[in-house]
């Protein structure tokens, strides 16, 4: 079953590939081609996108357009910073693979790196 | 007889030297997950040693001036109307003992919720942001570094970056991705929400401190030794090494970074887990720790 997540994800998806500001009737066209799904389905879940502040929107004559806030590209690296824990607030929330090092500290793990390669060698 | 100086002590030694002896001793980057147990069994002993210690210090036992009410009455404070009341101390035993109890437990939730919700936030962006792979078992985000973490919880996800896709060989990028499945398959959120609640609870106490800095690192390399057991300790190492070297920032000197060479190094040095009597030893320690306040403060037959 698909969940509302997965519509608000196909909508967004096809917001930033066309980039450019788009009608909801456009979209709905566009999903249509693979399923059928009602407008008011779409404008619904539009309006909860634009709500929830992933939508800027503007009249054009009688209709809205609507258009990311932010790229996909500005999105995703503010919530991988915040996954890694660059953000100032830290909660032990996400878990993350590695820390930030200094410049010693990476130079030390090449090291490392290098003495463990060279006894495999050896 | 008041066993109440017998637990302060013993709660005072699992509180402040405890902590020191753990932090010395060698083993506990050998069997990470076992330290993290001792570290938590230490917790709840010290948890119960304090309950069980304000219990006895403010039951009154031989005569009504023993114990707390009666030494703050003998102090010339007055606790309630005239002589102390053996009602009032009795309450106040019950109740002292109750309030850390529920403190502890109210802090814990309060973490866990509190990262629930940021997880789940931060949980529906990425749905909407990134791409799912079912063949990886993660989201992917586009960024231009190489990079991976988790978000444990009910709903869980790996999150990924598609240079990291991009750029690390498929053996690296599975030990990863092994490695993140096994912060979420050992709910290792909850190991650090507990860490987190009792050093919410007792902030200054050195065991609070030590198990709180200590508690990510270990829970890394349980991590690490998951992602081990199917993959070779190269690919992890070297996955390890790209994604702290891109990430590492010019000039910039970044707190606690270090831990990734101690990982990086007992990942690629020879790694001899303890002898099983030793590590078996420990463990019963570990699962008796927290009973001992309990045998000092009712001794079995005695009482």
């Amino acid at each position: 079953m698909r969940r509302l997540g997965d519509l608000e994800a196909e909508i967004m998806d096809r917001l930033w590939t066309w980039n450019r500001p788009a009608t909801v009737r456009e979209v709905v066209d566009d999903i249509n081609k693979t399923r059928p799904i009602a407008y008011t389905t779409v404008m619904t879940v539009t309006n909860i996108l634009y709500n929830k502040g992933w939508l800027l929107r503007g009249k054009q004559g009688r209709a809205w357009l609507y258009s990311p806030v932010r790229s996909r590209e500005a999105y995703a690296a503010a919530l991988m910073e915040d996954g890694l824990g660059e953000s100032r607030d830290r909660p032990a929330a996400l878990v993350h693979f590695v820390e930030k090092m200094s410049e010693e500290e990476v130079a030390a793990l090449r090291k490392a790196l290098r003495n463990v390669g060279r006894q495999a060698k050896s | 007889m008041n066993a109440a100086p017998v637990l302060v002590g013993y709660t005072a030694a699992v509180g402040f030297v405890a902590p020191r002896l753990l932090l010395c001793a060698g083993w506990p980057y050998r069997a990470p997950a076992l330290a993290a147990a001792v570290w938590h069994a230490l917790m709840v002993s010290f948890s119960i040693g304090v309950a069980l210690a304000a219990y006895n210090l403010a039951m009154p036992a031989e005569h009504l001036h023993a114990g707390l009410v009666g030494l703050l009455h003998s102090c010339g404070m007055r606790v309630g109307p005239g002589e102390p009341d053996p009602g009032a101390a009795h309450r106040l035993a019950v109740a002292l003992p109750a309030a850390i109890g529920i403190v502890l437990v109210s802090s814990f939730v309060f973490h866990v919720v509190r990262a629930r919700r940021t997880r789940t936030r931060h949980r529906e962006a990425v749905d909407l942001v990134g791409r799912h792979s079912a063949q990886l078992r993660a989201t992917v985000l586009p960024y231009g570094i190489p990079a991976a973490y988790c978000l444990p919880g009910r709903h869980a996800r790996v999150v990924i970056s598609d240079a990291a896709v991009r750029e690390l060989t498929s053996e690296q990028l599975n030990a990863v991705l092994e490695h993140e499945q096994g912060h979420i398959a050992g709910r290792h959120h909850l190991v650090l929400a507990a860490g987190e609640a009792f050093h919410s609870v007792f902030r200054l106490l050195p065991l609070a401190r030590h198990a709180r800095e200590r508690m990510p690192l270990l829970l890394e390399m349980v991590a690490d030794d998951r992602a081990l057991r199917r993959h070779s300790s190269e690919a992890l190492a070297t996955a390890m090494y790209e994604m702290a070297a891109a990430r590492t920032p010019k000039g910039a000197f970044a707190a606690g970074g270090h831990t990734v060479l101690i990982r990086l190094k007992r990942v690629l040095g020879p790694r001899k887990a303890p002898h099983p009597a030793f590590w078996g030893s420990v463990a019963a320690i570990a699962a008796a720790v927290p009973l001992l306040p309990l045998l000092v403060a009712c001794p079995p037959g005695l009482s």
